[in-house]
């Protein structure tokens, strides 16, 4: 069943994120959470993680720099990444997608919004 | 564009910013009035979140409001009732900041040019003032202290039958 690295340097949109996942009846292994992007690699590379979900602007690591430190990384460089932040320009999707992101979903978002961007990586009970 | 009519049309942003942000993560109901000039000396407030942007031009985006509404809106976000000022309280504050200023930004780096945005800051107490003593103040020290004589834009929004607001300084970058 799929582990989940939840990124982001708010500790409540990280529970806010694994509650909307929970009620959504998604099949979930474990959640493992990250404050910002250089825990988030540590994370990444000490456990088997199937999807990331990763926020944009935080302290120490930015996820636009996570991102490309991973894919850059060779070892686990192929997880699904979703960038979930309010960076909503299309300058930055792009620099996201390019960077090696899946998907991308700005905040705020609504539960069903979530729901229907991880439909694409996880599966439903 | 003079800075007033920027500053109206950035306060319309964060009203709308705010707006959605109620509509879809912390559902309950928002009003807001117009935005008014107010001198940091008539600011009281128990709870400051705030969030710093630079680029062409640089400023504050804060939102004010008493401890017993922050706690309302953690509690919402959390789907659970917080009654103690803790620090998740502090980091639900943070990230409501954070969204309301990421949005207001996106649309003002579309017109003036990428923009940057800080983390967001949040300092809590009992009846918090903003205003700068000899910029010795904590809260001057560290973002204000340049803007310790410019009023805020302040937009007054009502939810939960709480009063709070959103305050905008803004200036131009020098190059
Ligand atoms: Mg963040």
């Amino acid at each position: 069943m799929p582990k989940v690295l939840i990124i982001d340097d708010s500790a409540v949109m990280r529970k806010m994120i694994q509650r909307i996942i929970q009620q959504s009846g998604f099949l979930i292994d474990e959640f493992v959470e990250a404050g910002d992007g250089k825990e988030g690699l540590e994370k990444a590379a000490s456990s088997n993680i199937d999807l990331i979900l990763c926020d944009w602007n935080m302290p120490n690591m930015t996820g636009i720099d996570f991102v490309k430190a991973l894919r850059g990384s060779g070892l686990k460089s192929n997880i699904p990444v979703v960038m979930i932040t309010t960076e909503s320009s299309e300058t930055r999707i792009e620099e996201a997608k390019n960077s090696g992101a899946n998907g991308y979903l700005t905040k705020p978002f609504t539960p069903d919004q979530l729901k229907t961007k991880l439909g694409n990586y996880l599966l439903v009970k | 564009m003079a800075l007033e009519s920027l500053m109206e049309s950035i306060a319309a942003d964060i009203a709308d910013a705010t707006k959605t942000l109620f509509e879809t993560m912390i559902l309950m109901d928002l009003k807001y009035d117009d935005a008014i000039l107010v001198d940091d000396t008539q600011i009281r407030t128990d709870v400051i979140g705030m969030v710093s942007f630079t680029g062409r031009y640089h400023g504050v985006i804060a939102l004010f409001c008493s401890k017993k509404f922050a706690l309302k809106i953690a509690s919402t976000m959390l789907m659970t009732e917080l009654t103690e000022f803790t620090n998740e309280v502090k980091d639900a504050i943070g990230e409501v900041s954070n969204m309301i200023a990421g949005n207001v930004k996106t649309k003002l780096a579309a017109q003036h040019g990428d923009m940057h945005l800080s983390i967001p800051m949040v300092i809590a107490g009992e009846g918090l003032s903003v205003t700068a003593v000899n910029n010795h103040s904590a809260v001057a020290d560290t973002t204000l202290s340049c803007f310790s004589k410019d009023p805020w834009l302040m937009t007054p929004f009502i939810s939960n039958n709480e009063m709070f607001n959103i305050g905008l300084l803004l200036r131009e970058s020098t190059k």
